[in-house]
């Protein structure tokens, strides 16, 4: 593996390719900040930053990665080379596995680069927050309760019980993933949250509420959780983070976060979207270093993957491949939005929606980590995330995928001209 | 004869197109055996299915049908590799590497630990004349210089069988000389070569067996010495024989 792994960096070093990935990096840094427009505020300025700048380097690192991947064991084919590596007798995944190596190392390069100068650049961040969602049942089980209900019930129209039932249930739990709470004036209602959190320092709520209409409407309220309240008094659509100070008389229930509305306008939030508990986790550098580990898992991946292709195709094609599949990936979940449930399909969108939905499929556990998003949400990326992200991105995908390429590098080394 | 180190039976390759059509008849039934410390000269005119045997006996394209041994195993086996040095027609450097790295590289890939690579590439950097320029980029070199890098790489992991396809390919007649007199050296300490190459009067002088190639078969060979008793013309007994061994299966 390390004479693979020397000769993959030499030629990234050698070749000025990690060279010019620091400076488009350092450039970003310098650069775009001056294109680009917060909205004055200083937590904008550092939601922008984060956003544009560090999600900027991230792209271009993984795209330079991707396509150094995707050129490695196919330009070694088309000159030869890689005939003279497979006449030796080093195991073939281990030449994939170097290879490998030394595109997550410049890639961490560009990474340890990216994070020191944010963290230079950003000035006084807060501590990034946990983020606790209600403790309600998923929605999958809550969705098929409601079918059951349905099925059972002798008003459901004969065409909705005759539907897919795969159908039934996406739509289903798509409806309980956006399912409002309505709140009358002088009414009130209660969340459930995990136990013990009221008694965290610093504990906040983070909710949006909303009329029937959208409108933005004058907002007034308290919230309650054990010896914990605040009082709201603000607009509806507005995020707001609401501290919890301790009560001066009376309680809220200790495990359910309890609201009531004091205002003349009836209100209404999406319980799993809307409404969330936050306590402060560790400081902006810790998130930062955090972040940088999940960019560097899905670039690990990334370069798994155009060495797998760059095994089967020549380097044009792969580096096509590549970024189609990326840019699929990417756009899947958009296109699956607008048919949530799968049904009423034009006969031309299914074959579309079919390959969205493959693709989202695979892409998923992949795709689950979105560390400039955390970052820039000052959302604490959590260290089960991060290890899972580590797993299946930087461990499990790529040994799957560097096998293959190996079989494939083994069967054929030699490219169509030779 | 000695112990077999290359056994070839009913070797066959066809190229086919995308519809597996057949395209092309590369070898058409090759029998060949090659012996401990034999220095075997596979020759033939272009196309007549030198470089496809050779791949087929590095294991790098699949036969058609018939079966290649080396060692007595099959090419890809990794005890098999393990035991070959290849030198391919062009050098194919990673211009980016020195002469030292490529070396290095190669006793890497070979799975040398780390001391004995090092010391094996300083020894043959020096056999091949290139210690002065080892820390020299191998994109900057000259054909000759390139050839010699590729030959010490070849031989970092001291091969039982040594394969050279077109050794002298490109060099000037001071390389090529000095080419013949490594391949004698390496012959007399024991070394199995199969070499190929047009340079007929070069083969006569390194090889102590040939099998000439003709539109992917054997169609002569035998003992250089053998060849050379029966010429009349001494110094150009192969070339002679060669010629002679071409129009005849051309007829």
């Amino acid at each position: 593996m390390i004479p693979s792994f020397l000769l993959a960096w030499r030629a990234l070093v050698r070749g000025h390719v990690l060279t010019l990935l620091l400076a488009a990096t350092a450039l970003a840094h310098l650069l775009l900040p001056a294109l680009v427009r917060s909205d004055g505020t200083a937590a904008g300025w550092r939601e922008m930053y984060i956003r544009a700048v560090t999600g900027a380097t991230f792209a271009f690192t993984v795209v330079t990665v991707l396509v150094c991947a995707c050129g490695f064991f196919a330009q070694e084919r088309a000159r030869f080379r890689l005939a003279l590596t497979v006449v030796r007798p080093v195991p073939a995944f281990a030449v994939a596995a170097g290879k490998w190596l030394a595109l997550c190392a410049a890639a961490a390069c560009a990474y340890l680069l990216t994070a020191v100068l944010t963290a230079v650049r950003v000035p006084d961040p807060p501590a990034c927050m946990h983020h606790y969602a209600p403790a309600l049942p998923p929605p999958a089980e809550t969705a098929r309760r409601m079918m059951a209900e349905y099925l059972a019930d002798p008003k459901t129209p004969e065409a909705v019980k005759k539907a897919p039932k795969s159908a039934v249930l996406s739509l289903l739990t798509n409806k309980e993933l956006d399912r409002y709470d309505v709140v009358r004036p002088g009414a009130e209602m209660a969340w459930p949250f995990a136990p013990g959190l009221a008694s965290v320092p610093g504990l906040t709520v983070r909710v949006r509420f909303a009329t029937q209409f959208e409108l933005r409407a004058p907002l007034a309220g308290r919230f309650e959780l054990a010896g914990l309240c605040a009082v709201v008094s603000n607009n509806t659509q507005a995020v707001l983070d609401i501290p919890l100070a301790a009560a001066a008389a009376g309680a809220g229930p200790a495990d359910r976060l309890r609201f009531a509305n004091t205002g003349r306008e009836t209100v209404m939030l999406r319980p799993r979207r809307d409404l969330e508990l936050l306590t402060p986790a560790d400081p902006f550098a810790a998130n930062l270093a955090r972040a940088a580990l999940q960019m560097l898992a899905t670039t690990a991946l990334l370069a798994a993957f155009g060495l797998f292709l760059s095994s089967a195709l020549s380097r044009p094609v792969a580096i096509f491949t590549s970024l189609v599949a990326v840019f699929v990936a990417l756009m899947a979940p958009s296109v699956l939005v607008q048919f949530p449930d799968g049904l009423d399909v034009a006969a031309a969108d299914r074959l579309g929606l079919a390959i969205s939905r493959g693709v989202s499929l695979l892409a998923a556990t992949a795709g689950e980590a979105e560390p400039v998003s955390d970052l820039a949400t000052d959302t604490c990326i959590e260290w089960r995330a991060l290890a899972r992200c580590a797993l299946v991105n930087a461990v499990l995908l790529p040994t799957v995928l560097l096998a293959l390429a190996a079989c494939l590098v083994r069967r054929r080394p030699l490219s169509a001209q030779s | 004869m000695s112990e077999p180190v290359i056994e070839i039976r009913g070797l066959r390759k066809t190229f086919r197109d995308f519809w597996l059509r057949p395209v092309a008849e590369a070898v058409n039934g090759i029998d060949l055996t090659v012996g401990r410390g034999d220095v075997f000269g596979l020759l033939g005119p272009n196309g007549s299915g030198k470089s496809t045997t050779i791949k087929m006996i590095l294991g790098l394209l699949a036969p058609t049908s018939g079966e290649v041994k080396l060692f007595g195993l099959p090419p890809r086996a990794k005890a098999a590799r393990a035991r070959l040095g290849y030198l391919p027609e062009l050098s194919y450097l990673h211009p980016f590497l020195t002469a030292r790295e490529t070396v290095r590289y190669y006793a890497g890939l070979s799975e040398l630990d780390g001391r004995t690579a090092k010391a094996r590439t300083d020894e043959l950097l020096e056999q091949v004349g290139l210690a002065a320029v080892a820390n020299r980029a191998v994109g900057g070199f000259s054909k000759g210089m390139a050839r010699r890098v590729a030959f010490a790489s070849a031989l970092v992991s001291r091969p039982e069988l040594l394969i050279l396809d077109e050794p002298t390919s490109g060099l000037d007649p001071i390389g090529t000389r000095e080419v013949k007199e490594l391949v004698g050296r390496l012959a007399a300490d024991g070394m199995t070569i199969l070499v190929t190459s047009h340079q007929l009067f070069d083969m006569q002088d390194v090889c102590s067996r040939v099998a000439i190639l003709s539109h992917g078969r054997v169609v002569g060979g035998g003992s250089v010495a053998d060849i050379v008793a029966a010429a009349e013309d001494k110094r150009h007994a192969l070339e002679d024989y060669f010629v002679a061994r071409l129009k005849g299966g051309a007829a």
